[in-house]
């Protein structure tokens, strides 16, 4: 991981994000989809989601991008709470027991915003998320 | 009784729905999803994509959403930090809707507002749902 930042200024352009990384487990998708109020058996029921196209339970997309948002969060504090916007696409599905990381990079400043390209990744490196993000700079 | 959602037409307007981010639901929250960042800029700020996930929660509560839907993508902005106990209201509405071998893909594009209607945050969220059988087309 490599990190190129500066609390005042955030990370520079050509910089990688600080990555952010969590093991997935049944029981954390359980306890998001009780306080998420998402109770879709795909995420929580496993005979269910056994007979599905996934053959299992998966995460909820919301709960990765969580990930993806803690870390810019760290990156650019306030700054993304404040001024931001992202667009994400939810590529492959995270399952329990996958480690999900979640990665990006500063692209360019333009115009008063900072825009990043952001992922997050299994541990077999398959892209489950990817998205674009900006912030005010 | 909650509409299907799968039922609904491109154009459809989910009521506006007021929803509380107490402290507790946002630690659960915050607890769920293990964000170690937020709490470095203020023990009362509310992780963006809290905001995101209760809102879109609040608008689905008025619309059954069938088992074995799948969120596509997500499209969110943020116009301004949320503290633990606000009252914020979230509207939506059908931005598009198609069919396609017995699937629905829908676009919702929803929006935020605090008391003061004032624009907190607005987004758009695209699911795919399986087509119930019985239902006539309404793309």
């Amino acid at each position: 991981m490599t990190e190129q930042f500066d609390r005042e200024a955030g990370p520079k352009v050509g910089g990688e994000l600080s990555s952010v990384a969590k093991v997935l487990t049944q029981e954390k998708i359980d306890r998001y989809a009780r306080a998420g109020g998402d109770g879709n058996p795909l995420h929580t029921d496993p005979e269910f989601a056994a007979q599905s196209q996934f053959g299992g339970t998966i995460a909820h997309g919301m709960l990765v991008l969580a990930y993806l948002s803690e870390m810019m969060t760290a990156a650019f504090g306030s700054r993304w709470l404040s001024s931001s916007r992202i667009k994400a696409r939810f590529r492959t599905a995270a399952r329990p027991g996958d480690t999900v990381t979640a990665s990006g990079r500063v692209e360019r400043t333009e115009n008063g915003r900072t825009f990043c390209t952001v992922e997050c990744r299994n541990q077999h490196g398959e892209v489950l998320l990817s998205a674009k993000a900006e912030v005010v700079a | 009784m909650p509409l299907n959602l799968e039922a609904l037409s491109k154009g459809h307007e989910f009521p506006s729905v007021a929803f509380h981010l107490s402290s507790q639901w946002v630690r659960e929250y915050a607890e769920a999803v293990e964000d170690g960042a937020i709490a470095g800029l203020g023990r009362d700020m509310v992780p963006p994509m809290a905001v995101a996930a209760l809102s879109i929660r609040a608008l689905l509560d008025s619309a059954r959403l069938p088992t074995g839907a799948i969120h596509l993508g997500q499209e969110v902005a943020f116009f301004r930090p949320v503290g633990m106990g606000e009252r914020l209201s979230a509207a939506g509405r059908i931005a598009s809707r198609g069919e396609r071998q017995g699937w629905v893909i829908m676009r919702i594009d929803l929006k935020v507002e605090d008391e003061a209607l004032a624009l907190v945050m607005t987004g758009r969220t695209t699911v795919t749902m399986p087509l119930d059988q019985g239902q006539e087309s309404r793309t």
